[in-house]
């Protein structure tokens, strides 16, 4: 009965509309909604017994004084309490399952989404966005497909309670089958009001509580500065203003509150004393006056499930609405859409724009006068911007759009400063799997494995085999000699070995719990171990220390021996280290050479990298 | 190892509870006296069509039964106006009580003192401001009421089958052990199952963003089939939280819903009995239709019941913010005294080892300090103990010939500032985050600041110092949040700064053009760089090499690199 969660496969969405989106959630789980209906309708019917089995036992059992009577009608009750409370939490289960089959596919759907989008989807929406989407809305959406369990019994049953109504008096029946829709029609505006009120508060209480948040993010900030008593006054004054719009949202809310009891209660009012009047002028039995109040009183419960359920509806729709829309953020095929392989193994890059030349199977160095500029060349060797045609990058003498995006993305790795880091230990970090688990199900942090690993060759004593047992679970699983050499030549040895757990510590995301020194060598060492065929690194080294920047100097050339990696940079450590150096400024190549020989002949360059001190040279640099 | 920060006990969560009551005592005996007068008058609807059916029974004439649907309408409309204004009075204590209530959480979380917040680490406090502060609101805003009004419900009715016949009214409990079994039962585990739901959906929703946030990330290295299988993971997981709660509500409801029927059934039989003694049949049915209206306050109290359980653990956690003792009220030096002085500084974190062995050093006033060596050598550490946010294990730091620990918070503040490589914009808008810097600053003193540190980036914001900043309107990168932090700095003006790898995250041609910047500015300042740069070095009166934990050079750059030593070799390799 339970779904089997997450999906295999979720299925392809349905964006056309927010409503078609709806029903592709309902379509893919037919027999369960179908489940749902039937229960949600007993459930809704079974409402009505107690009362009927209570005035028997009161007619047959009481009134006569038939003590078997009485037991077996209050047997009745007790049997009807036990199938009715089975039938509540049956319908509950049922729509609970409905409701987290639907949360489910929505989010493996958004989620598959936003990875396929990639880089485009930063500059579409912004991360709130996401969040907003992947918890309000999809939630919104799967809450909406409880109107096709109870929602179908509501209807159901308000028929029902109208036939037996038609039987005992048409007038009635009318005036009833009438009314009720007025009263929704009273009480609605009243619930959307509320609705308006409570999510404007709501909206303002999030904004405050993101103001606290963001107090405690900078409590370090302000420790090391001061001014804490500007942002306690700042932060009280925000509070007093949802105080006050909190009194606004109390007026109304109370008003609706009674409101909401009082119509339907001065409705039954009024039924029962025209029903009443009847009795009194023999127009129906006593009998049947007291039925009439039984079954408006019931009606009155799936009544209000439609009002509700109409609302869960209108924002799933609003939720549908939203979730379409990120859907249909297409990713950015860069330029064109080429299919074409790439070209072969050790090709060279050109850019036309800059006359950059990048040759195969080497190490080369950019020193670039503007940092952005760096950055910009850097986007259009990897194909990360698109550009028009004659300024567009070869590959090989291709044009690097005519090339699949797949391929382009394989072979070529730009390493820019702030590519991000995922959450999840060091390892995981660095070699860019990710665990799905994460800590075993529901489990407690403690019950994270703390092997001390260390990095280098703990294996190689205890396992003479230098192939693991085990084949690694994916592709990109890479030895642990291979994670232990990225290190090392990324110098980040010191920060496996600062860490508590070595590579199984957890680090934050945006690896907030690191360093910014520490931070660069481990995106260093992550970009390293990709091992792609082409890498671009931009200012890697730009903020460690000097002895830790030689060292990776001296080690990355031959950690990418074979294979072609370009070096964005300014230091001369970093430069004389490469095969051959090319000083771009004012946006083209000025001059190609070593390092040394750069220094000597070209002045811009010299001005621009060599750490002299003379402030006349500093000033040429600008 | 994190020590987190505290939770009040039992008991100062009811004294803090009965103090927010007293504060209020009227409004809140008005409120409950409201509610009593409506649910009294809800009760005297269905009493009053009780009358119409027996005067219809008994063949009384309509004008009777218009005269009792009169008092009915009556009875609904006292309902309506008297438990609107229950409500409203109700509210707006509330609102009052929720406000007190997070302002109080602010003003306690920035008394904190860093080192404790650092200890507990903040994820603990960030979790206590938003989740915490949240289910405290909503416990006093929509939780304690629905329990109120459903209570006092409970109460008439159980009261006025006592009324009735004493007897009877014990019959009326007949539900109440096993609801109150299965409840005990259900909030021993509720509580931790909810909250562990809470979790998965944020963590879901943190998978969602940061890949979101990633996405040229993803694209770039590839990461996308490992993303998936990481979000995908993260719904599997939050469906099992959901089918945990599921489970407990699988146990808890229908044995809730099914003793519903037991008090009706139980009235019944003893009036077969009771009818026999004396009792009259009206009795009777009044208390069984009595017992089935207790249903729905029954129901309302059992579905809140776990969310005010909640509450009160929350509410623990948030007033346990306030039992962290607050940095003391320090002296006050004299302003002209600067001079910073280190004495035998030694210093470890936890109880590992030491990190600082026995420092010396005098940092003359107005003088520019570049402090260099190797990572891990312990300079954040002192810059710590500079800053006066640690104090030394053994040793001391004095400014003046006081120890800064012992110099009053918020005046150490304003002569000796510390930034880090550690920004954080605030949200709120630029001039809001250059303000709290220095409160008198007008807005060309910002301006000025914002160019001594270089920030051109300032030309594009969309609305000058209006532009709105931080998460999700409009995110700085890493490199123009420093040089923000850096205005500030300017703007704060203190004596004695300390710059701890304060312009890391510019690029180097960027940087160097900062810090020229800033050196003018700073002119006349004490001010102690750590920097990797080392043309920071260069440009300082004098460098101090610390190597694992030790001063071991300390001079100008020209004598240094004549030495021979350390700092040397540094200088040398620096230039490639």
């Amino acid at each position: 009965m339970p779904p089997r969660l997450p999906h295999r496969d979720p299925g392809v969405p349905d964006t056309r509309s927010p409503f078609r989106y709806l029903w592709w959630l309902v379509t893919a789980q037919k027999a369960r909604v179908l489940r749902g209906s039937v229960v949600g309708t007993l459930w809704m019917v079974g409402l009505s017994v107690r009362p009927l089995l209570i005035a028997r036992a009161i007619d047959d059992g009481l009134r006569t004084g038939d003590t078997e009577a009485l037991l077996f009608w209050v047997g009745c009750i007790v049997l009807a309490g036990m199938v009715l409370a089975w039938l509540g939490i049956t319908r509950h289960r049922t729509m609970t399952f409905i409701r987290e089959d639907a949360t489910a596919r929505s989010a493996q759907v958004l989620l598959q989404h936003i990875t396929r989008v990639g880089s485009v989807l930063p500059k579409k929406i912004t991360s709130g966005e996401v969040a907003t989407v992947g918890g309000t809305d999809v939630t919104q959406i799967s809450w909406a497909l409880t109107m096709t369990g109870p929602g179908v019994g509501a209807v159901l049953a308000s028929a029902v309670a109208a036939v037996v109504l038609w039987s005992v008096n048409p007038m009635l029946a009318l005036f009833v089958l009438l009314g009720v829709p007025v009263v929704a029609g009273c009480v609605w505006p009243l619930l959307s009001r509320l609705q308006g009120v409570d999510s404007s508060y709501r909206h303002e209480l999030g904004i405050l509580t993101a103001r606290a948040g963001d107090i405690v993010s900078g409590l370090r900030v302000l420790a090391g500065v001061g001014g804490r008593d500007l942002f306690l006054r700042r932060y009280a004054a925000r509070s007093q203003t949802l105080l006050d719009k909190g009194y606004r949202v109390g007026s109304i809310m109370s008003w609706v509150q009674a409101l909401t009891v009082g119509i339907p209660g001065l409705f039954l009012a009024l039924v029962v004393w025209l029903a009443a009047r009847m009795a009194a002028n023999g127009d129906i039995s006593v009998g049947e006056l007291v039925a009439v109040y039984g079954y408006v009183a019931i009606l009155i419960v799936p009544v209000w499930f439609l009002l509700e359920g109409g609302y869960m509806a209108v924002r799933g729709l609003v939720g549908a609405r939203r979730m379409i829309n990120v859907l249909r953020i297409e990713p950015d095929e860069v330029g064109a859409t080429g299919r074409e392989p790439g070209p072969e193994v050790n090709s060279a890059l050109h850019d036309p724009e800059s006359g950059l030349i990048v040759p195969p199977a080497r190490m080369i160095g950019v020193a670039c006068d503007d940092p952005a500029e760096a950055m910009a060349i850097a986007d259009r060797l990897g194909r990360f911007s698109a550009e028009p045609a004659e300024q567009t990058a070869t590959w090989g003498g291709l044009p690097i759009t005519s090339v699949d995006l797949a391929e382009v993305r394989e072979r070529i790795l730009v390493a820019d400063h702030e590519s991000y880091l995922f959450a999840g230990t060091l390892r995981e970090v660095l070699t860019g799997s990710a665990d799905p688990a994460g800590p075993e199900d529901g489990g407690t942090p403690e019950k994270q494995i703390r092997v001390p690993g260390r990095i280098m060759g703990q294996d190689s004593t205890r396992n003479p085999d230098p192939a693991p047992k085990t084949a690694p679970k994916t592709a990109r699983e890479p030895a642990p000699e291979a994670i232990a050499k990225a290190v090392y030549t990324a110098s980040a040895d010191d920060v496996v070995e600062s860490l508590q757990a070595g590579l199984e510590e957890p680090i934050d995301s945006r690896g907030r719990n690191l360093s910014g020194g520490q931070r660069q060598r481990v995106r260093l060492a992550r970009a390293l171990l990709a091992e792609p065929e082409l890498l671009i690194l931009i200012d890697p080294t730009s903020a460690v220390d000097s002895h830790t920047e030689a060292r990776i100097a001296a080690r990355l050339r031959d950690h990418r021996a074979g294979r072609t990696t370009v070096v964005f940079a300014t230091s001369p450590l970093l430069l004389a280290g490469t095969d051959e150096v090319t000083y771009i400024s004012q946006k083209k190549v000025m001059a190609t050479g070593r390092h040394e020989e750069l220094l000597e002949e070209a002045p811009g360059y010299r001005a621009l990298v060599a750490r002299d001190t003379e402030d006349e040279t500093t000033g040429a640099a600008r | 190892m994190k020590k987190g920060l505290p939770v009040a006990d039992r008991k100062t969560v009811w004294r803090e509870t009965a103090e927010l009551t007293k504060r209020e005592r009227k409004v809140v005996v008005a409120a409950v006296a409201l509610h009593i007068v409506a649910a009294l008058a809800g009760l005297g609807g269905p009493y009053l069509l009780g009358r119409i059916v027996n005067v219809v029974t008994a063949g009384g004439g309509t004008s009777d039964v218009d005269k009792l649907a009169l008092a009915v309408g009556a009875c609904v409309l006292v309902q309506v106006l008297v438990s609107r204004q229950a409500q409203y009075l109700g509210h707006r204590f509330g609102e009052r009580a929720n406000a007190r209530l997070r302002e109080d959480f602010v003003a306690r979380t920035l008394a904190l003192p860093v080192s404790a917040v650092e200890r507990a680490g903040t994820g603990d406090l960030a979790t206590r401001s938003s989740v915490d502060v949240a289910a405290v609101g909503n416990t006093v805003r929509t939780v304690v009421p629905t329990l109120l009004i459903s209570a006092i419900q409970l109460l008439l009715i159980f009261g006025a089958v006592i009324v009735l016949n004493p007897l009877l009214g014990l019959v009326a409990l007949a539900g109440v052990p096993t609801t109150a079994a299965v409840a005990r039962w259900y909030l021993r585990r509720a509580s931790p199952a909810y909250l562990r739901e809470g979790e998965t959906a944020s963590e879901l929703t943190e998978a969602l963003t940061t890949t979101a946030e990633g996405g040229r990330t993803v694209e770039a290295l590839r990461l996308a089939e490992e993303r998936v299988a990481h979000g995908t993971g993260k719904i599997g997981q939050q469906w099992q939280a959901r089918r945990r709660t599921l489970a407990l509500r699988s146990v808890f409801f229908p044995i809730v819903e099914a003793g519903y029927a037991l008090p009706a059934a139980a009235m019944l039989l003893a009036g077969g009995f009771f009818l026999r003694h004396g009792v009259s049949l009206g009795v009777v049915v009044s208390a069984t239709l009595y017992v089935q209206q207790a249903i729905d306050p029954l129901d309302k109290v059992m579905i809140w019941l776990e969310q005010a359980q909640r509450g009160l653990a929350s509410f623990a956690r948030v007033l346990g913010v306030g039992m962290v003792p607050p940095e003391p009220r320090g002296e006050v030096p004299a302003v002209n005294q600067r001079e910073l002085v280190v004495r035998g500084a030694r210093f470890a974190y936890g109880d590992g080892h030491d990190v600082l062995h026995g420092i010396d050093l005098a940092v003359r006033p107005g003088e520019r300090l570049a402090i260099v060596g190797p990572s891990g050598a312990g300079k954040s550490t002192l810059a710590r103990l500079l800053a006066g946010i640690d104090a030394p294990r053994e040793g001391v730091v004095t400014l003046g010939g006081l120890a800064v620990t012992a110099i009053d918070p918020a005046e150490r503040r304003r002569r000796i500032a510390l930034v880090t490589q550690e920004h954080h914009v605030f949200m709120g808008s630029l001039r809001d985050n250059l303000a709290f810097a220095a409160p008198g600053a007008t807005d060309d003193d910002m301006l000025e600041a914002l160019v001594a540190v270089g920030a051109d980036w300032y030309a594009d914001l969309p609305d000058g110092l209006d532009t709105e900043l931080g998460d999700g309107v409009r995110t700085l990168g890493p490199a123009d949040a420093q040089q923000l932090a850096l205005a500030r700095l300017v703007l704060a003006d203190p004596h004695t700064l300390i710059l701890d790898e304060a312009t890391a995250a510019l690029d180097p041609t960027t940087a160097r053009r900062t810090e020229r910047a800033l050196a003018a500015v700073l002119e006349g300042r004490t001010v102690i760089a750590i920097a990797h740069r080392l043309n920071t070095a260069h440009d300082a009166d004098r460098v101090a090499v610390l190597e694992g934990g030790r001063v071991s050079e300390l001079g100008s750059h020209d004598d240094l690199v004549r030495a021979g030593g350390a700092y040397a070799s540094l200088w040398r390799s620096w230039h490639g």
